[in-house]
């Protein structure tokens, strides 16, 4: 059976995300294209019922055990059935805010090594007004770590913005 | 503007070596390592009531009990909806909220914190479903090793027979999910032997002290006090300088 492949989507404000993820699954049929959305596993919206705050190694860690989550139940299933799938977002937001924040790339690239090599990555740009206002894992690490450590908004997106570039496709 | 996370930097690691250093009286941690069944958590108050009698300030945390991921872990368990991944970095997560909002703190402020498991817990568990060793040991850092591991060594058979005289295992204690075994306590048998024999790995890689968990209460107590009189007067190890930095630098409230 052919391959199926996977298209990473990453950017900063999950809406522009998963509105660009739809356009792909348009452009490619429906009937042969899957969306892996953030936070299938719960984990994050699970987090939102706690109060308490979370550092940003915390905040990459459990990213990746949604991630883990979302590739043993969505995305390596669909690759081996040969479909295609559109992971909206997938590596390059977390490592975006973890170089951001000046965390090691050997940690990150350890923390995520379970995570196939997608076939085609892009960027789903943003305006950097909209972090504060957007759902997804930039907001969380806002809202969890940034806002309590007094670290400003506009410098953290700025950051994540600059460090944001698709994880290198598979040849 | 510079995002303040930068455990490298040199005026933050000069800063916790200069505390450490000058601080009248140092933080220790003290880690109980050992399989289910070894007595740990009996020594592990024993301990404590000890050192508070005599006068020093203690601080307790327990393995999977961080306010924020505890219920996600707890929730996942009663689901079996863990894989050995993510099983190992929900742990990891809970450990990192324990040590950023308990530990690190309390051993900045010089008391003593004891730790019922620490990373050696997950470190042999995730390696006894399959997991690499280094991969699972670099999900922690930076590192903070502890002052003394005191690592209750009990063979397979007596930790099952300790465990199964009161309780059924759950599913994962019995490690079903990489057993499959249907029998939760042949299946804690099997499981457990392969977490002994990670633990006595570290044991020898990590030279923890070794407390012989088949001796009785009173003799494994007093063994303990005497460890911890060698062990307090010992320098504050440097090693965890990083550590320290990242989490000042993190900047939040503890």
């Amino acid at each position: 059976m052919k391959r199926g492949r996977l298209i990473a989507i990453d950017g900063i404000d999950l809406r522009r995300v998963r509105t660009a993820a739809r356009e792909a699954i348009h452009a490619i049929g429906a009937s042969r294209a899957g969306v892996s959305h953030w936070d299938s596993s719960g984990v994050f919206h699970e987090l939102a019922l706690v109060r308490g705050v979370a550092a940003p190694r915390t905040l990459l860690v459990l990213y990746a055990a949604d991630l883990a989550f979302r590739v043993r139940w969505e995305i390596a299933p669909a690759i081996a059935e040969g479909r295609t799938v559109v992971a909206a977002p997938y590596v390059a937001t977390a490592m975006a805010l973890g170089r951001a924040v000046g965390l090691p790339a050997p940690w990150m690239a350890n923390l995520l090594r379970f995570a196939p090599r997608p076939t085609e990555a892009r960027i789903a740009e943003s305006d950097r007004a909209s972090l504060t206002r957007a759902a997804g894992f930039v907001s969380v690490a806002y809202e969890r770590w940034a806002e309590p450590a007094g670290v400003d908004s506009d410098a953290l997106t700025r950051e994540i913005a600059r460090h944001l570039r698709p994880r290198r496709a598979r040849r | 503007m510079r995002l303040p996370i930068d455990a490298r930097n040199r005026a933050l690691r000069g800063r916790v070596r200069r505390h450490f250093e000058q601080h009248p009286r140092r933080g220790l941690l003290v880690a109980f390592e050992g399989p289910d069944g070894s007595g740990k958590t009996t020594q592990r108050k024993l301990f404590k009531t000890w050192l508070v009698a005599e006068g020093y300030d203690v601080v307790t945390t327990k393995w999977n009990s961080s306010d924020l991921i505890k219920p996600i872990i707890k929730g996942r368990k009663a689901a079996r909806a863990l894989s050995p991944e993510e099983f190992s970095l929900l742990h990891v997560a809970d450990f990192r909220c324990r040590m950023d909002a308990e530990v690190l703190p309390a051993l900045w402020e010089g008391k003593i914190v004891i730790a019922d498991r620490f990373l050696f817990t997950g470190l042999a568990r995730d390696a006894a479903r399959g997991l690499e060793f280094d991969h699972v040991l670099k999900l922690y850092q930076p590192l903070v090793w502890p002052d003394m591991v005191f690592y209750f060594s009990v063979s397979p058979t007596t930790s099952r027979t300790r465990v199964a005289a009161d309780r059924v295992p759950n599913f994962y204690e019995a490690g079903q999910d990489v057993t499959d075994i249907v029998d939760p306590v042949e299946s804690y048998q099997r499981f457990i032997t392969r977490v002994i024999r990670e633990y006595d790995s570290l044991s020898n890689i990590f030279n923890f002290t070794t407390v012989d968990a088949e001796q009785g209460i009173a003799e494994q107590h007093q063994r303990l006090r005497e460890l911890f009189r060698e062990a307090e007067r010992r320098p504050w190890s440097s090693w965890n300088v990083d550590a320290f930095a990242e989490w000042i630098a993190t900047g939040l409230p503890a």
